[in-house]
């Protein structure tokens, strides 16, 4: 399983949809890495993506009313990462079609897609919730 | 700026994305001296603004390889597009993440998308310094190579 623990932010609907995201991930990964050949796997590839590409943006949204009821400082910076990544997305969806479903673009893709997420929810997301924290705490002093 | 100055910074990030990213906790720097590999990914990330130059990651496929299995905890035999895509954006975090620290310091940098290329020592560059990150997984060695801009 790629999720751990260790990436929970402590709101319970931003923590659901990463869950989510992740699990999406790993079936992306699994079908786009399987020994089937391309022909037998692109169409579940090619599903998968709509689905994240839907996905991701809903759920950045979701993140970004969370980050602006908890007045994260950090709000305008994390929502052009997050701006730059559905542009990214929606760029490399645009070209795959164009391309007539290019297999090395799309291990391309998920190989980043990859490293991405985790970083992203490792790093960045995890400073939203160390805010989150000493803001709690400073409302109880 | 001395070569120290780029080095720290470097070290820093990368030891830092690789606890966050791949759990690794036993990272440690050395010289590049016994960096020896066959087979690598070399991976330039380009740097425009108050310096110029480049930061080349070379990744023995070995630890390529180790560094994507844990990232997808799926068997990778072959250092591949997924592979060489996965490792990209890692060595494109690690220059984030150092120009970030590095921008403390009153340097502006920004970064260009990561390009593989043919290590090459011929070049010349006014700051130029390397060193390798010993991990569980494997070593990575890091060429740093900038010059400040001159500015008219």
């Amino acid at each position: 399983m790629l999720w751990k623990d260790k990436y929970e932010l402590g709101d319970s609907l931003i923590d659901t949809q990463h869950k989510e995201l992740f699990q999406r991930v790993e079936t992306f990964m699994g079908t786009l890495r399987s020994a089937d050949s391309w022909e037998d796997k692109v169409q579940h590839v090619n599903e998968t993506l709509e689905f994240m590409k839907g996905y991701v943006v809903e759920h950045f949204r979701d993140e970004e009313v969370y980050q602006k009821s908890i007045d994260y400082p950090g709000y305008e910076a994390h929502k052009q990462i997050h701006l730059d990544m559905v542009n990214y997305v929606l760029q490399v969806s645009d070209e795959y079609e164009r391309s007539g479903f290019d297999e090395k673009m799309m291990q391309q893709f998920g190989g980043k897609l990859l490293a991405w997420l985790i970083n992203h929810v490792a790093s960045e997301d995890q400073r939203i919730a160390d805010y989150a924290i000493k803001r709690k705490e400073q409302a109880n002093d | 700026m001395t070569d120290n100055h780029l080095y720290s910074p470097f070290v820093a990030a990368t030891r830092n994305v690789f606890q966050l990213m791949l759990d690794l906790s036993d990272v440690s720097d050395r010289s590049v001296e016994n960096f020896e590999c066959d087979n690598e990914l070399n991976i330039s990330i380009g740097v425009i603004g108050d310096l110029t130059g480049e930061v080349i990651y070379r990744f023995p496929d070995a630890t390529s390889l180790n560094m994507v299995k844990i990232m997808s905890n799926m068997e990778m035999d072959v250092v591949d597009d997924f592979v060489t895509s996965a490792i990209s954006e890692i060595a494109n975090i690690i220059s984030g993440n150092a120009l970030t620290i590095l921008s403390e310091g009153d340097l502006t940098c920004d970064i260009l998308p990561p390009a593989l290329v043919v290590h090459d020592d011929n070049k010349e560059y006014a700051m130029r310094t390397n060193c390798c990150i010993s991990t569980s997984e494997g070593d990575v060695c890091l060429e740093i190579c900038l010059n400040p801009t001159i500015v008219n």
